[in-house]
């Protein structure tokens, strides 16, 4: 069954001189538990698409349905509420809250979905250990390197045990031998059943997937 | 993981800018309430000063209460008052210039001679020495001001002489020989007042006044349990065409005519100082939002929803404008007794008036203005927050 399906999606941008395409008719459909990478050069959509695949943007054609739900159909708290428990996000430039320790980031979103806070200490604990930052779960952003910062914000992806991860540029601000520890890890969360949408310019992560699509020009051409 | 919560680390993690918002609030906040304290601080202290008199109904002649001019029949008038069951006690007061000279030749050209009938406790209080009622068997006791007994060098037991000169009136009449009963500060009289107390028959003869009845003041004190209304109403009745004034019509003819300026001053100020702060933090708030628009835009992508996030913004302006609220309320008391004791030098005014009074109604206005202050000024700044277009501010972080 597909988790998300995209249906002939378009997304204009309004623009002074006149409605830039950021999409064209895509479709896509991403299976449980399934590994999928969109790459290409900057500006051809894979953010965009991602965006809406994530119910952070609307289509300005076409539909996004996720789990049997049309996107459209929902309205923002509806939107945020399926965000908040069924898709995990990772940024590029990870946006911990900087004022937050590592623990208690990954404890932010499981307190808006209104778990109980034993029951939020007790995963949280699960999540370091799952992303190797047990000794480092009281530290702040500001006190973690790079590497740390993005396990700690895919932990945080993690929390309410999403079905799908999407991954925007995931290792776009980390070394080589950070992005690999990186993509090892997002190999572990797809091998425990969580489905994977990464968009990448990383050709070493982006070929750990099971399915890999490229972008031109707003059009999936792979 | 409370909004109060965020707001709280995120305030604690931006120190630099919490520090300057509170500080801010601090000396906005402490402006604005010593204008709530002014606002009606002289009426108080006013109220203060009549209730301390001991008298809550004031009978006076022609001209009202700022004209004075006598009462005819004052002796008359008294005793039928004293006979009302509303009434407890009557007193009769009488004011003349005069001149004062001690034995040591020190004298003063102008002094203020209260003659008082009747308990006037609370018109003054003894310094040193004893009351007019404590000094049986002298004909002519006295109450020296403070300032005028120490510019004349005199204590208690020491002797003065005493001139009366009823106002356009050139007086013959030779000096009465008087003894100091005491040393007093008078209720009305200001820092540097020359005011001396007597009894009404002293001060008839001082002055040789043929019509010895007429006061200038007639005060009377209402039983408790028929209260200041009751004792006007019977008064009324028992003498139909007097003036007579209840403490709280005193006041309140005070209050719409003389402090209306303070209150208008005190308006525009804390209006102003509302709008100091309200821009202020406002501002404050704004540049932190915009600073932090990929982690708000990030925490609305993972699903936290819009309402934690404008409530976060709301308790972090609440505790900017509460913590900054709270310490300008010592700033604030530092600053109006200082501004007091400025204004309460000004020439002729009753020493024990004061400018700046505070009182509970003050506090819960300030705290309401407050209240309304961080609700305004977070206002924007969550407007901001919950409209965010997240799918754009994402990028634009990116790309920035």
């Amino acid at each position: 069954m597909d988790i998300v399906r995209a249906n002939d999606v378009s997304r204009m941008f309004p623009m002074p001189a006149g409605p830039v395409a950021a999409l064209r008719r895509v479709s896509l459909a991403i299976g449980a538990g399934e590994h999928v990478a969109i790459t290409g050069p900057s500006g051809c959509g894979k953010s965009t698409l991602l965006h809406l695949v994530g119910g952070v943007d609307a289509p300005t054609d076409g539909s996004i349905v996720f789990e049997g739900r049309d996107l459209a159909s929902l309205s923002e708290p509806g939107r945020a509420r399926l965000r908040l428990t069924r898709i995990g996000f990772v940024f590029q430039r990870f946006f911990l809250l900087p004022m937050l320790t590592a623990a208690e980031n990954i404890e932010l979103p499981q307190a808006e979905a209104g778990v109980a806070a034993a029951a939020r200490r007790s995963r949280t604990r699960e999540l370091l250990a799952y992303v190797g930052l047990t000794e480092r779960a009281d530290h702040l952003p500001s006190q973690l390197s790079g590497g740390e910062m993005q396990r700690a914000a895919i932990a945080r992806a993690l929390a309410n045990r999403p079905a799908l991860l999407l991954a925007d540029e995931p290792t776009g601000e980390l070394d080589e031998a950070t992005s690999e520890t990186i993509a090892d890890l997002f190999d572990r969360v797809n091998a425990d059943g969580t489905a994977i949408l990464v968009v990448t310019h990383n050709p070493s992560l982006a070929s750990r997937a099971s399915r890999r699509l490229a972008m031109r020009s707003g059009r999936l051409v792979t | 993981m409370s909004a109060l919560h965020l707001a709280w680390r995120t305030v604690r993690r931006y120190r630099a800018q919490t520090l300057l918002a509170i500080a801010g609030v601090a000396v906005i906040g402490a402006l604005l309430f010593d204008m709530l304290l002014l606002s009606r601080g002289l009426l108080l202290s006013f109220a203060d000063l009549l209730e301390r008199a001991g008298y809550d109904v004031r009978i006076v002649g022609g001209g009202g209460m700022t004209l004075r001019m006598p009462i005819p029949d004052s002796a008359a008038i008294a005793g039928t008052l004293r006979g009302l069951p509303e009434i407890e006690k009557v007193a009769l007061v009488r004011i003349l210039p005069a001149r004062i000279a001690a034995r040591s030749g020190a004298s003063a050209p102008s002094v203020a001679l209260i003659g008082v009938s009747g308990a006037a406790s609370g018109v003054w209080t003894i310094v040193s020495g004893v009351d007019l009622d404590r000094a049986p068997g002298e004909p002519c006791p006295v109450i020296v001001g403070r300032s005028l007994a120490a510019a004349l060098g005199v204590a208690p037991g020491d002797e003065v002489r005493i001139n009366a000169e009823p106002a356009g009136v050139r007086s013959a009449m030779p000096p009465i020989a008087c003894r100091i009963a005491g040393i007093g500060r008078f209720a009305f009289g200001g820092a540097g007042d020359d005011t001396v107390a007597t009894t009404l028959e002293a001060l008839h003869r001082a002055s040789g006044e043929d019509r010895p009845g007429d006061a200038d003041l007639i005060l009377a004190a209402s039983r408790s349990d028929a209260g200041s209304g009751a004792a006007v109403a019977a008064i009324q009745r028992a003498r139909p065409g007097l003036a007579v004034y209840s403490n709280d019509e005193v006041i309140e003819q005070f209050n719409r005519n003389g402090f209306a300026y303070f209150r208008q001053i005190s308006l525009v100020l804390s209006s102003l100082t509302m709008v100091f702060a309200f821009l202020l933090v406002a501002t404050l708030l704004t540049v932190s939002v915009n600073q932090r628009l990929g982690e708000i835009a990030a925490l609305r992508a993972i699903g936290i929803g819009r309402r934690r996030v404008a409530a976060m913004l709301l308790w972090e302006s609440a505790l900017l404008v509460g913590v900054g609220g709270l310490l300008a309320l010592p700033l604030g008391e530092l600053l109006a007794l200082e501004l007091d004791r400025i204004l309460r030098q000004m020439p002729g005014l009753p020493e024990q008036l004061h400018f700046f009074v505070f009182e509970p109604r003050a506090l819960a206005v300030h705290a309401a203005v407050l209240v309304v202050t961080a609700v305004a000024a977070a206002a924007y700044p969550m407007w901001v927050a919950s409209r965010l277009p997240i799918a754009a501010t994402l990028r634009r972080e990116v790309v920035g």
